[in-house]
């Protein structure tokens, strides 16, 4: 089999985990799931300094330089103009101009702002980010994304830290069968399963935090991802069967049917 | 001079964005910068003026998804 390789813009990779770096238990723990991971790509988000506290808690000091690209989001943001002022800040760092337009319109469900995100897109778009907007699971809006310039799609499986999996796999297999962009399923994903299932309806990659981070073991939680992730993957790339309303043997019919025994058969 | 950084007045010693940041103790640390609403890359700091009323944003990246 050839290597299966995807990219975004220039960047080839392997891996199809997307891993975030948030509420991870120790900084220890994150670098061991990162590793068993396996990915290439890594999350961040972007706050104010405390000033109060300076000892250096940002993220970077936990992470080999070099070795992965980059992904910083926009949460926190409400409208584009936020956005893309976060966006400006993340690229002047120097390490990255990839940037995951996170638009939340609702603090409870923490659901994209469709409008907001377009607006930001296109912005940054033209500003000359790598843009990979985060948005809900309408082939719509995935549409007018990918018009915009954006270099991958990332539509939500359910809202964010929710664990509650793909809730609409239809929605999610239209966006994937109608894009021309990598398609990356983000958020919501509760384990192993939710990750195959992605990838099984033809995404090109899966984006979490949560289900790893908050696994009760956070290691094996990504490791597990990694498996589903490529299994999804090559089951995807091997087709599955169609699915039927009954049964059909799989020894065929005839190999079933014995002779009935006689006396003699059985010897005196 | 007073400078508003991070939302808050501050009383600083400086010259320089340069300065201001070695005099909150975060030379060398990975931060990003913004002064009244322009991004100033790390290479500006040096040359880059600071007068009193500026607004300046220091950020950096933490944990998210």
């Amino acid at each position: 089999m050839l290597k299966d390789t995807w990219r975004i813009g220039e960047c080839e990779m392997t891996s199809r985990f997307f891993l975030g770096t948030g509420l991870f238990p120790s900084p220890f723990v994150q670098q061991e799931a990162i590793a068993a991971s396996g990915a290439e790509v890594l999350t961040f988000a972007i706050r104010r300094v405390n000033l109060e506290s300076v000892e250096d808690d940002s993220i970077l000091q936990h992470v080999e330089p070099g070795s992965f690209t980059f992904l910083p989001n926009t949460s926190g943001a409400r409208t584009a103009d936020e956005a893309v002022r976060i966006a400006r800040l993340a690229r002047a760092s120097g390490l990255s101009d990839w940037v995951k337009v996170e638009i939340s319109a609702s603090d409870k469900t923490l659901l994209p702002d469709p409008i907001e995100t377009l607006r930001a897109t296109e912005q940054l778009v033209k500003e000359g980010f790598t843009v990979l907007p985060y948005i809900s699971d309408d082939p719509v809006i995935c549409r007018r994304l990918e018009e915009a310039g954006a270099a991958a799609i990332m539509p939500g499986g359910a809202p964010i830290g929710t664990g509650l999996g793909i809730l609409n796999s239809y929605n999610l297999g239209l966006i994937i069968e109608e894009a021309s962009v990598p398609v990356i399923v983000d958020a919501g994903l509760g384990t192993a399963s939710d990750a195959a299932l992605s990838m099984e309806l033809g995404a090109s990659a899966v984006l979490m935090n949560t289900p790893v981070a908050k696994a009760k073991d956070p290691v094996g939680m990504a490791l597990a991802m990694k498996l589903a992730i490529e299994a999804g993957r090559l089951a995807y790339l091997s087709g599955r069967v169609p699915k039927k309303r009954y049964a059909s043997a799989s020894s065929g019919l005839e190999s079933m049917m014995l002779k009935p025994a006689s006396a003699g058969d059985f010897g005196s | 001079m007073k400078l508003i950084i991070n939302g808050g007045e501050r009383e600083v010693d400086a010259r320089t964005m340069a300065e201001v940041i070695d005099r909150l103790g975060l030379s060398g640390k990975p931060v990003v910068a913004e002064v009244d609403g322009h991004v100033l890359v790390a290479e500006e700091w040096e040359a880059f003026p600071v007068s009193p009323g500026m607004v300046i944003e220091l950020v950096h990246f933490v944990g998210g998804g």
